[in-house]
């Protein structure tokens, strides 16, 4: 049982999926059982008997459980399912391994432990030797960690191989026999379970940093212009149409001239709150304001107009539109306003101008205006739309995963002009995977867990070891490792 | 009335081949708007071959096969071409109108001597039954074929490899490629079996409710089909009462037609129906989502 | 229904080729037409015909004389109007396949008013009629934009339905409300000869109808790149998703798209009733929504590729009639190209060697 654990984007995935055929190294090799081989495909993977387990489940929804379990192999009777066969091998794989299913319900009625639990069972169906499982409890609640663990520990015993990532270090130390930790894509360190403790495995993590200077510090925040709070979330709470509670409780304030950093796991509920306190989804519960101003009721446009910029994660699905010119982009969402438009119609060569003038002050290299966006570089793109949104003088500027896929010098520029906004007043809700943009930027750092805050670290430069810890605690009924 | 019902299960039959048809194909993932094209040309094959050879069952073959290599194209143009298989399905009904029309030279309408059609059976027991009866009996073999079809489908979809693989390529091609099986394969196979039963539907309206052909005979009915899998689910059994239903009222209007009732209003009926099941179908899938965030 | 959205045509081939992007239009525009022209020659070929013969006479009956040109371009209006609604549905990512029915039912309000209102000036008459067309085409539209909007019902089938609802409709207005006295077939009273749309040029078809769709389309283009509205139809149709981010009301920009895209159909078939045919008959539409697509597509939306997109259709369809008077070749001929084109302009040619490579 090898454990694999990593900050966000340490390459965990990268690798488990190069074990799987998902994807190809471009150095090195894979060793099978003392042979190396070449897997190119995940066919391929699954008949050395290799299966993996991914974050998102391959199961077809509409289909049952039991048809899940045989899709690809299933048995067959004078040319047809032998379901009564199939029927048989999964009580059987079910008694081996201790997990009982529900097999005639459709996948998309399952709770998602069963789920899981019947991603594993089709693993061992196709006879695979080595499972691989890519953060397996990050969606489980506490009593069903521990039957995955009971589970996990039967396979182990019965002689087969488990590799998985997690973050949650108290359940790693508890299960695995071995842990590994990569950063920034290598491997640091491999150590026997026995030998680690929570503390080693952060610091191993996190890395030996020097302290990271806090840009924050630095600039000091200006008074607030409003008594307001740039945005007040309170309560607010998520259930999505499959059922599953996403936000849980959440409450949430970032001050004029704040930097707020959001700092969790992917997949804790991050995306979710940006989309309520955005306004593309509907929260179940629970009020935003911006600027002292209830939105709860109002669409993005409503909510733009109280004051509410954005800077999407998604830069090509959301950010940008590729397809069109620079030009459009720049006057995206101010396409109404007075500088743009008069009466509906857009002023001759306002969009030039003003398309122009954000080109110019965000120092977006492009050839020219009528380029389509989908051709700059990351970092143009982002300062593109930067300009963009800043060029509406927002209250509150919620940002997330600014320097995803952004060069050095174009991630500096970027941090600039976040602590630029902190200066003049505006309310920044910064999402991000990087811990380091993070402590340099945020006066302090509210870290999600499982969809409700799990905490807060202050500021300035904050503690990225407690950052980690409160990421990585596990709300799960495992005792605290004495 | 008991010809309303009669001839309404008969005029069914086209309407659950070609619905069939599109249900298999909607299942592996692809909405086949052409399957008014692909009737046609399986209706102009059937008369045409079941005249030059005197046999209707050679004429609901050429049908079945006319529907295949329609099929054939029109996957070509949606999967490889990388066509938007609604605009290249309705380029693909005009296609087909075009050559057909082209072919009969104007004519408008194919009526060759010699054509030969499939029989009616009577079932002499059951006919007598007082509903039932004048619904099942009387009918021609592609109809009671037909029938079993349905079953049989509902049947293969769960029960044999090929269906269960159609209905998780279709679902989520995503997941049928990290299990290894071949997408691709499946939805060319899902079309060509789509055009394989719309041919063959065509061939069953104009051998055995008409017999003849005429270009403007299918009248949408490829659309009614696709509206049925619609409102079926892409459920076999449902869909095929949406086809029941929808000719049942094909059929009332015929009647009053003949009534007196002007026809043109009369023949709106059907397409108002179809509209007013989708809009009912939307509603009601509207409803438990409200309750639930309620 | 998760196939992709009909404004995707508009995805410019110069990102891919690198060329400017009229360059790549044109280009993107040729290959289908030329594929559809050697398909058809196949078809003639195949029959005993010439094919290169037929194609010469059918180019001279479209282009040869200004009496040729006339017939062409009064045989493009109605497929300006029809491409011109379809491309307005289109790019906002609306697939309004229902045009038909408002033009049909268009052109009947123009026929009627037009016969009943004899007594105003045609000054007068002449835009009423207009309106009211157009107003009855967007009314027509209008159930099939909410059943969209505020249902989630697929607009093709809806669309779809109702074009067959609408020639009933009409057919049964005209064979009984409207039927003109002691007319043996389907059709209304002549319109009043003040309602007449005045000619232009010398023949009988070619009206002021021409320049109506002309500065229908140029208040197209006008509206699409200069206004604030026109801007969101683009962003809408194109990428919704960023669209909604943006603050855009995706859904409210696809129904106002579908009213508007009756409204054209609508005085199309107004414009056509008054122009061309001055009254209101059964087969009044042959086709022309469907052709409209076509249109819609080889332009790729775009209001300027729609006027020779129409044109060659119109010439289509003005030269295979003549033709088939002089040589019995089929009108129908003009069905396969059509069809072809649509087929191949839904495809994504372009680029289409380079994705097999990557695939391969």
């Amino acid at each position: 049982m090898h454990a694999l654990v990593g900050e966000n984007g340490a390459g965990k995935t990268t690798l488990m999926r190069m074990l799987f055929g998902l994807d190809r190294p471009t150095e090195g090799t894979v060793v099978l059982d003392d042979a190396p081989v070449a897997l190119a495909s995940p066919a391929d993977a699954a008949a050395r008997g290799i299966g993996m387990v991914h974050q998102e489940f391959k199961l077809v929804d509409e289909l049952t459980a039991l048809e899940n379990l045989v899709l690809g192999r299933e048995p067959m009777r004078r040319g047809r399912i032998d379901w009564a066969a199939a029927r048989e091998q999964a009580r059987e794989l079910a008694r081996e391994s201790g997990a009982g299913l529900d097999w005639d319900r459709p996948v998309a009625e399952l709770p998602v432990e069963a789920r899981q639990r019947l991603e594993i069972l089709r693993l061992l169906h196709r006879r695979a030797d080595v499972l691989i499982l890519d953060e397996p409890t990050a969606v489980l609640g506490p009593a069903q960690v521990d039957d995955l663990l009971e589970l996990l520990r039967g396979l182990r015993d019965r002689g087969r191989t488990i590799v998985f990532i997690s973050h949650k270090l108290r359940e790693v130390l508890q299960l695995a026999d071995t842990v590994s930790v990569l950063r920034g894509g290598r491997l640091v360190e491999t150590l026997p379970a026995a030998a680690a403790d929570r503390d080693t495995l952060v610091t191993l993590m996190v890395g030996e940093r020097p302290p990271v200077v806090s840009l924050a510090h630095q600039r000091a925040a200006a008074p607030a212009h409003s008594p307001a709070p740039a945005l007040a979330a309170q309560s607010l709470g998520l259930v999505d149409r499959d059922g599953r509670r996403r936000l849980d409780d959440v409450d949430l304030t970032v001050r004029p001239g704040e930097i707020v950093g959001l700092a969790g796991v992917a997949g804790n509920g991050q995306d979710e709150l940006v989309e309520t306190l955005v306004g593309l989804r509907r929260p179940t519960s629970g009020t935003v304001a911006i600027d002292g101003r209830d939105v709860t009721a109002r669409s993005v446009a409503g909510r733009r107009r109280a004051g509410l910029g954005f800077i999407p994660a998604d830069r090509r699905g959301e950010g940008l539109a590729i397809d069109s010119s620079v030009a459009d982009n720049a006057i995206a969402g101010l396409h109404r306003s007075d500088r743009v438009a008069r009466g509906g119609w857009l002023k001759p060569g306002a969009r030039e101008r003003v398309a122009q003038a954000i080109v110019d002050a965000y120092q977006v290299r492009c050839a020219s205006l009528k380029l389509a966006a989908g051709r700059l570089s990351g970092g143009n793109q982002q300062r593109l739309i930067m300009g963009r949104e800043l060029a509406r003088e927002p209250r509150l500027l919620i940002v997330s995963q600014p320097t995803r896929g952004v060069d050095v010098k174009g991630a500096a520029y970027i941090h600039g002009q976040l602590l630029a906004l902190r200066e003049r007043g505006v309310g920044v809700l910064l999402i991000s995977e990087e811990l380091d943009e993070l402590a340099a930027l945020s006066d302090r750092v509210v870290v999600i867990a499982g969809g409700r805050i799990a905490g807060e670290v202050a500021g300035p430069a904050p503690d990225l070891n407690a950052v980690g810890a409160l990421m990585t605690a596990a709300p799960s009924g495992l005792k605290e490792a004495a | 009335m008991n010809q309303i019902l009669s001839s309404a299960a008969l005029a069914a039959t086209p309407l659950i081949l070609a619905a069939m048809g599109g249900l298999i194909n909607r299942r592996g993932g692809i909405v086949n708007i052409a399957l008014e094209g692909k009737m046609l040309l399986g209706a102009v094959f059937a008369v045409l071959v079941s005249a030059s050879t005197g046999s209707w069952v050679l004429g609901m073959v050429a049908a079945g096969v006319a529907g295949l290599v329609g099929g054939a194209v029109f996957t070509f143009c949606v999967t490889r071409l990388g066509a938007n298989e609604i605009l290249a399905g309705l380029g693909f009904n005009t296609l087909a109108a075009g050559l057909i029309g082209y072919a009969l030279k104007d004519r408008g309408t194919y009526d060759p001597s010699g054509i030969s059609v499939p029989p009616q059976l009577h079932l002499p027991l059951i006919a007598d039954i007082p509903v039932l009866g004048p619904i099942v009996s009387d009918k021609d073999p592609v109809t009671y074929l037909t029938w079993l079809l349905v079953p049989l489908l509902a049947w293969a979809l769960v029960r044999t490899r090929a269906g269960l693989r159609l209905r998780a390529a279709g679902a989520s091609q995503d997941v049928a490629h990290a299990l290894g099986l071949r997408g691709l394969a499946i939805r060319d196979a899902s079309t060509l079996v789509a055009g394989l039963l719309a041919g063959l539907g065509g061939g069953q309206l104009a051998l055995a409710l008409v017999g003849l052909f005429n270009t403007g005979m299918v009248a949408g009915r490829g659309f009614i089909a696709m509206a049925a899998f619609y409102f079926g689910r892409a459920r076999p059994l449902p869909t095929a009462i949406g086809c029941a239903l929808f000719a049942l009222f094909d059929a009332i209007q015929i009647r009053l037609q003949q009534d007196g009732v002007p026809t043109q209003l009369v023949s709106t009926i059907p397409y108002l129906v179809v509209v007013g099941v989708l809009a009912f179908a939307a509603l009601s899938a509207r409803r438990p989502a409200k309750e639930a965030t309620a | 229904m998760s196939t992709a959205s009909p404004a995707s045509v508009e995805r410019g081939a110069s990102l891919r080729l690198g060329l400017p992007g009229f360059a790549a239009a044109l280009l993107r525009a040729l290959i289908p037409i030329a594929i559809a022209l050697v398909v058809g020659a196949i078809l003639l070929a195949v029959t005993g015909w010439d094919p290169i013969s037929v194609y010469r006479l059918m180019a001279q009956e479209a282009f040869g004389d200004w009496a040729a040109w006339q017939g062409t371009l009064a045989a493009a209006t109605p497929l300006l109007f029809c491409g011109l609604a379809t491309a307005i549905a289109f790019r906002a990512g609306a697939f309004n396949v229902g045009v038909d029915g408002s033009f049909v039912l268009g052109g009947l309000a123009a026929a009627w008013l037009g016969a009943e209102l004899t007594g105003l000036s045609g000054w007068l008459l002449i835009p009423l009629c207009m309106i009211a067309a157009a107003i009855v085409g967007g009314l027509w539209s209008l159930p099939a934009a909410l059943l969209r909007t505020r249902l989630g019902v697929d607009e093709v089938v809806s669309t779809l339905m109702l074009n067959y609802v609408a020639i009933g409709l009409a057919s049964w207005i005209v064979n009984s409300l409207l039927l003109a006295n002691g007319s043996a077939n389907s059709a209304s009273d002549p319109i009043a000869p003040q309602a007449q749309l005045p000619t232009i040029g010398s023949q009988a078809t070619m009206t002021i109808g021409l320049v109506i769709a002309l500065v229908a389309i140029v208040l197209f283009a006008l509206w699409s790149t200069r206004s604030s509205s026109g801007f969101e139809l683009r962003l809408a149709g194109l990428n919704p998703r960023f669209a909604e981010a943006t603050g855009i009301d995706v859904l409210k920009v696809l129904g106002g798209a579908m009213v508007v895209s009756g409204l054209v159909g609508g005085l199309g078939g107004g414009v056509h009733a008054l122009g061309v045919v001055h009254r209101f008959v059964d087969g009044f539409s042959p086709g022309y929504g469907f052709t409209g697509i076509a249109v819609a597509l080889l332009a790729r939306n775009g209001a300027w590729g729609l006027i020779p997109a129409a044109v060659l259709f119109g010439a289509l369809a003005s030269a295979g009639a003549t033709v088939q008077l002089i040589s019995a070749i089929p009108l129908d001929i003009v069905d396969v190209l059509q069809g072809t084109i649509t087929i191949l302009a839904a495809a994504q040619l372009v680029g289409l060697w380079r994705r097999r490579k990557a695939a391969a």
